[in-house]
């Protein structure tokens, strides 16, 4: 036990906390912002898929990591805008878009790469990992004071690049939701559309708005994915992200550093399945980890609203009575 | 608008998504068709479109012509036993408006324990395979009623959570193969042979229905079709079922127990899944080798949502996905198309079908013609009299 602590205490396992966290806080990120804007976009694992194959598929024809990434942001909101179109204007039950994309994403992307690239692993599986080479990822990146200090530049120097924008992003994602006409009109919309249509707001526009930037930020986190986290988009390589993406952002109670401890948690899970494996114990059972500490958290935090709201309530009732 | 203009509508709404569908699929099978000019690759398209549209049920052969082959449909029918289940299991769940989406993890769960019971449980022929199969069915419905209960207690979402039960029942189901149940002697992971009293056996003892395993699993599936249409339009709780999913602030206001009725949809769409996953393993293999989702669940979806969350319907939409497997199936073989275009084409039948307002200005249309015959009628007669 105390040796297996020891393997927990290194910079290594922190560092790889982070780098599992990435792409679920951009997934996280894009959930709270449609859910700011009040609907729910459950197709960020479809959407991410999409990315992913668009990303590694470009770098590879383009020769270059910097047009694989602008490919895989592109297809993410390109995406994204044609759920829009399905959700808003021909009035398909959202979360039913949702299942449609991640219906798509798993088959569909296997018949994209198969097509495109005309490779055939077998005679059932393909995948593009031959084609991406180290070059060909997004660059990892050394911060040249910080990985000077003993531990901690162990912990936060050279990451990737998209690792280090995801925390950006949880920041700038901050200051647009609260300090931004935008951000204000994305609550609004949220809130209620009907107050913020008599003001002048075109609600259409701002859940355009916001699916758009769901289907950016999934593009992120694709691209990271397939080009940064492994060499190569393979077939379901998502697993999950997007819906535990989900939980995080009810976990974080729908704010942008909420989600993202959210999403640091579930990198932890992950990161402490994989050390477990590494010790011995089955990769069968360390990998359900963190799907299992998901609902976990979803009831603690459930948990912790309602007694909260309980306590409101009573002391509502207290003042209540107090004025009487 | 009067019934029969209602079910033109609904047919000539269908068709067109399914021309939809079938026209992105064209594109698509064009651009992927082999072929150096261009006159090559339509043929390339002619022939992969044919395979998969017709070759279903006739097969295409340059000494014999056209012939009809039996043993596909017969194929195509033993494919829509499972579907067909979870096709009702989500039919149950969604007509309460809760997005469930267990019914993957539920069909692999339900078949394990099933294929278990077969393998340790001694019984005697026929009670056995009924034993196992609701077996099966149980312990999915036990399953759900974590999803279930999380959401009308504390409110969590039942999707989230269905979701990463599917994974969970996934990895453990394969922890618990490979470390105590494999048969160490074989290759490939997978379990001990059933034992023979747990096999569901063919339909009609003729080779063509027993090589394409069209079990009687298939009679079960259209019961539970009919039993299903009875539950959800003829009881009282099939009535609050649905009327929670058309509004659920008036089911309560008028006194329904709300939260009873969702576990209780949830717990029956459970049970329907692993049913299915236990026939579909009894009536077709002799040992358990399920290492991953089978992807039954998300088909039963698309069905679902294409049947309406009808019951009644779903045997026709299963059919029809079974078809279109089957077709892209026939089409990877002989024109060298990937089968994985299906996912596509039943992406866009499932977001046209699911689109409400996808032809709304013909609805319109219809809707303003009938108006106008009513008015006339009513003015002829009061001319008359």
């Amino acid at each position: 036990m105390l040796n297996f602590l020891k393997i927990l205490a290194t910079p290594e396992f922190f560092f790889s906390i982070l780098r599992i966290s990435a792409p679920i806080i951009f997934a996280t990120l894009a959930a709270i912002v449609v859910e700011k804007a009040g609907f729910a976009n459950i197709g960020l694992e479809g959407l991410m898929m999409f990315s992913a194959l668009a990303g590694s598929l470009v770098s590879y024809y383009a020769g270059s990591w910097v047009w694989g990434l602008l490919a895989a942001l592109a297809t993410g909101v390109v995406m994204s805008l044609v759920m829009g179109f399905f959700a808003f204007r021909l009035k398909t039950d959202i979360i039913l878009v949702g299942i449609a994309v991640n219906m798509m994403g798993s088959g569909g992307t296997l018949f994209l790469c198969k097509v495109i690239t005309n490779l055939t692993l077998g005679n059932a599986m393909a995948s593009t990992t031959g084609l991406i080479t180290r070059s060909l990822c997004i660059p990892d990146i050394a911060i040249p004071i910080i990985n000077k200090i003993p531990f901690l530049g162990g912990v936060l120097s050279g990451h990737n690049l998209l690792t280090y924008l995801s925390f950006i992003f949880v920041a700038l994602t901050s200051v647009m939701l609260y300090k931004t006409s935008l951000g204000l009109n994305i609550r609004s919309v949220g809130e209620n559309p009907n107050a913020a249509a008599s003001v002048g707001v075109s609600v259409l526009r701002i859940k355009y708005i916001a699916i758009a930037f769901s289907g950016l930020m999934s593009g992120f986190g694709g691209a990271f994915m397939s080009m940064a986290y492994a060499q190569g988009w393979s077939l379901d390589m998502v697993s999950g992200r997007g819906f535990i993406a989900l939980a995080a952002q009810a976990m974080g109670g729908g704010e942008c550093l909420g989600g993202m401890l959210s999403a640091l948690v579930f990198g932890f899970a992950q990161a402490l399945g994989i050390k477990f494996s590494a010790v011995g114990l089955d990769s069968n059972l360390a990998s359900p980890i963190p799907y299992a500490v998901t609902i976990i958290g979803l009831v603690v935090f459930a948990l912790v609203r309602a007694s909260r709201a309980k306590k409101r309530h009573s002391a509502a009732a207290l003042g209540k009575g107090a004025r009487k | 608008m009067t019934r029969k203009r209602q079910l033109r509508f609904t047919i000539i709404r269908s068709l067109v998504a399914i021309l939809i569908a079938l026209l992105v699929a064209t594109i698509l099978i064009f651009i992927s068709a082999s072929g150096a000019t261009f006159q090559a690759k339509l043929e390339a398209t002619r022939e992969a479109l044919k395979q998969m549209l017709a070759g279903p049920v006739f097969r295409f052969s340059k000494k014999n012509g056209i012939a009809f082959e039996a043993k596909r449909l017969a194929d195509i029918f033993a494919a829509m036993i499972p579907t067909v289940f979870t096709g009702l299991s989500v039919c149950v769940m969604f007509s309460a408006n809760q997005f469930n989406l267990g019914a993957e993890g539920g069909i692999l769960l339900g078949a394990f324990v099933s294929a278990m019971a077969a393998i340790y449980l001694p019984l005697p022929a026929g009670l056995h395979a009924v034993v196992a199969v609701l077996l099966g069915g149980l312990a999915v419905a036990l399953v759900m009623l974590l999803p279930a209960l999380l959401k009308t207690k504390l409110d969590v979402s039942e999707m989230v959570c269905s979701l990463m039960l599917n994974y969970i029942i996934m990895y453990i189901i394969k922890f618990v193969m490979n470390t105590y149940l494999a048969d160490k002697t074989r290759g490939s992971i997978q379990s001990f042979p059933f034992r023979e009293s747990a096999a569901i056996p063919p339909l009609v003892d003729n080779p063509v229905f027993s090589g394409a395993k069209l079990s009687w699993g298939f009679a079960v599936a259209l019961i539970a079709v009919v039993l299903c249409g009875l539950f959800m339009y003829r009881s009282r709780w099939g009535y609050a079922i649905r009327m929670i999913g058309i509004n659920q602030d008036f089911a309560k206001y008028s006194g329904m127990k709300v939260g009873a009725v969702i576990v209780l949809s949830q717990l029956l769409g459970g049970f329907l899944a692993g049913a299915g996953g236990g026939i579909e393993m009894l009536g077709r293999y002799d040992t358990f080798t399920w290492t991953a989702l089978p992807g039954y669940g998300w088909t039963g979806i698309t069905i679902a949502i294409l049947a309406g969350n009808n019951p009644y319907m779903v045997p026709l939409a299963a059919f029809f996905m079974a078809y279109l497997s089957k077709g892209c199936d026939l089409m990877a073989t002989y024109a060298k198309v990937p089968a994985q275009l299906i996912s596509i084409v039943q992406g866009v039948i499932f977001l046209f079908f699911a689109a409400e307002q996808f032809l709304s200005g013909y609805r319109q249309k219809l809707v303003v013609k009938s108006a106008q015959e009513e008015i006339a009628l009513a003015q002829a007669r009061k001319e008359g009299a």
